[in-house]
């Protein structure tokens, strides 16, 4: 059965090629949408967990997409969080999105900042101790070639870079907290504070004892961070599923484009093969190994050209972050799988329908 | 397997019993087979002949299980094929049964041995034992063809490997639907010297169509039919060939 395949496949190079490489775009499509998408998402979250805390707290409107928010709570409330039992340490946050750079920066206070945290460490430089200077991270640095000393504008006004840090910790960029307040015209305000909770305390309790405490807040463990996240980013739920639609469509649609024309083609094939005594079992299985072979092709194109694309991007765009889990490479393959299976199940239930005299051409 | 026994104590393969065939095209109706009834005993060679239209492919047809009459029976080593399940059906021309069309009608993009390979798979069971599928091929004349796809053998190759994919199995019939309908007369000689083999050295049962007087002579007895019907039954030696090809 699988040389009938095969020589059939071989037989028609063009149909073959254009299903495969149709079923690698859904594949593809699928794989960077959802690497690029992920990505952004999977990275802010590891670097919001990176800034230390258990838990960060809002006020009640504003959306775990820090950038989305600006300075909100007035900066003293740290002192009353502080105040709860079970709580270790807090810093407040203000961050700021800077629509021309496209990227978030947060003002930070050193001295808090430093309680909550634990991982901040330098490649070059040190901490800023002047108003007007900030640090980078790695990533940042490597894209825009900077180094500690170097000048950075950052919302119309110049910066020393103090120091570079290694990736992974909040923002890319981190300035002293009172001046991003100035600047963005909110003094004494943060958008957030990342609260420690005390390492003998249960962090349920402590949790419990924050939402008592500021009922009109929104307080969220920093670990189920992704899960929020992906729930308050508009549309994202829908963006996926969407993605998904459209790669298993592709699959179904194109493997029954190919598949029906393959059927009507090879009438008198099948005429032949049910002469010789297949069954209609056999023709069915003929039909959809032959497709789920063109899918397995299309998978394995696909995944190189995801590769070869996320490769270009990240060459281009260095600060991007992508991030294709396994899960994500695993349902790829299945969408394709599945779309093309259910785009072969009727052209081969016709096949195998097929009058095997009137399909020989008889007459 | 060719020892020398009465005919009539030999075992039926097929009977053919009142056998009604009507085809539906819209609304009207085509009466193709109208009460056909004989047999064909083990080892036998038989040629069906008459006029364009008088229904011989599709009492082939019937009998190799492709199409189901309208009425009457059909009996394979004693099996009714006319009342089973499309799939008891199937499994039947699956074992039993070996076909040979006048278009060759081998598959195209696989070679010669992989058309008999392909044939051996779907049927799989007591084929050859390797030796006497060798000797087969070898006298069928295709051993060194075996490397060719269809297009690249001439017809009289081409419908040899057709009786070689057809046999290969050891079908209790051989079902011919004019296989020199398409050949020379040199070609048409060929092949009919190898049915005539497989029959007296390997016993073979075949029901053979033809319009050919020379492959109507080849065979041990004719079944002329007209009209849908079987005119009479007249032992080879002694027919003369009434009909005009067409
Ligand atoms: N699928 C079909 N649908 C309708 N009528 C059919 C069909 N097949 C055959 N017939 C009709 O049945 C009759 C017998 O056809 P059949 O093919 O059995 O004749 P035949 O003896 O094999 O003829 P030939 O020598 O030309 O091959 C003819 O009248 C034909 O038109
Ligand atoms: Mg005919």
């Amino acid at each position: 059965m699988f040389k009938l395949i095969l020589s059939n496949l071989r037989q028609r190079p063009t149909r073959t090629c254009v299903s495969v490489i149709a079923v690698a775009l859904g594949v593809a499509l699928l794989l960077v949408s959802m690497g690029l998408s992920y990505g952004q998402l999977v990275d802010t979250v590891r670097r919001a967990q990176g800034i230390g805390g258990d838990f960060i707290l809002q006020s009640s409107e504003a959306s775990v997409i820090f950038a989305l928010n600006s300075g909100t709570i007035p900066v003293r409330v740290q002192k009353v969080i502080e105040e709860v039992e079970g709580v270790e340490a807090v810093t407040p946050i203000l961050a700021k999105f800077l629509g021309d750079q496209f990227h978030i920066v947060f003002g930070i206070d050193p001295e808090s900042f430093g309680r909550v945290n634990s991982t901040l460490s330098f490649v070059e430089g040190g901490r800023f101790s002047e108003p007007r200077e900030v640090i980078i991270d790695t990533i940042y640095a490597n894209s825009k070639k900077m180094k500690a000393k170097d000048p950075l504008q950052i919302l119309g006004h110049e910066f020393t870079v103090a120091g570079v840090f290694r990736e992974g910790i909040g923002a890319r960029v981190l300035l002293p907290l009172t001046t991003l307040q100035e600047l963005n015209g909110t003094p004494d305000k943060a958008t957030m504070f990342f609260i420690r909770a005390k390492e003998e305390v249960a962090l349920e309790q402590v949790y419990e004892s924050l939402q008592e405490r500021f009922e009109n807040y929104k307080i969220t463990k920093t670990a189920e961070l992704q899960e929020i996240m992906m729930d308050s980013t508009p549309v994202f739920k829908e963006f996926v599923t969407a993605m998904v639609c459209i790669s298993v469509t592709i699959s179904f649609l194109i493997i029954l484009l190919a598949m029906y024309s393959t059927i009507t083609e090879r009438t008198r094939e099948i005429g032949i093969l049910k002469s010789l005594g297949a069954s209609k079992s056999y023709i069915v299985r003929l039909i959809l190994n032959e497709s789920l072979l063109i899918c397995a092709a299309g998978v394995g194109l696909g995944f190189l050209a995801t590769f070869v694309v996320i490769e270009l991007l990240v060459a281009a765009f260095p600060t991007l972050p992508v991030a294709i889990s396994l899960f994500w490479r695993v349902t790829a393959a299945a969408m394709a799988v599945i779309g093309g299976t259910l785009g072969a199940l009727y052209p081969a239930l016709k096949a195998a329908g097929m009058d095997p005299v009137k399909a020989l051409g008889y007459e | 397997m060719s020892e020398m026994i009465g005919i009539t104590r030999r075992k039926d393969v097929v009977v053919v019993e009142d056998l009604q065939m009507v085809y539906r095209v819209g609304k009207m109706e085509v009466p193709a087979l109208r009460g056909v009834d004989f047999s064909v005993k083990e080892g036998e060679f038989v040629a069906v002949i008459g006029p364009s239209g008088c229904g011989k492919s599709t009492l082939l047809h019937l009998i190799g299980g492709l199409l189901k009459p309208t009425s009457g029976r059909i009996l394979i080593e004693g099996v009714s094929i006319s009342s089973v399940s499309d799939v008891a059906r199937t499994e039947i021309r699956r074992q039993r049964m070996g076909f040979v069309f006048q278009s060759y009608n081998l598959l195209n993009t696989l070679t010669a041995k992989e058309n008999i390979a392909l044939a051996k798979r779907i049927q799989g069971n007591g084929y050859y034992e390797d030796g006497s599928a060798q000797k087969i091929l070898r006298m069928l004349g295709l051993e060194n063809k075996m490397e060719h796809k269809p297009w690249e053998l001439s017809g009289g190759e081409q419908q040899r490997v057709a009786i070689a994919r057809a046999v290969i199995n050891r079908p209790a019939i051989l079902l011919a639907d004019e296989p020199t309908g398409s050949l020379d007369s040199e070609n048409s000689r060929m092949v009919l010297n190898m049915l005539r083999e497989l029959n007296s050295d390997y016993g073979q049962t075949i029901i053979i169509i033809t319009h050919d007087p020379e492959a109507a002579a080849t065979a041990d007895r004719l079944i002329e039919m007209r009209d849908g019907k079987i005119l009479n039954r007249v032992q080879n030696m002694f027919y003369a060939m009434g009909e005009k090809r067409s």
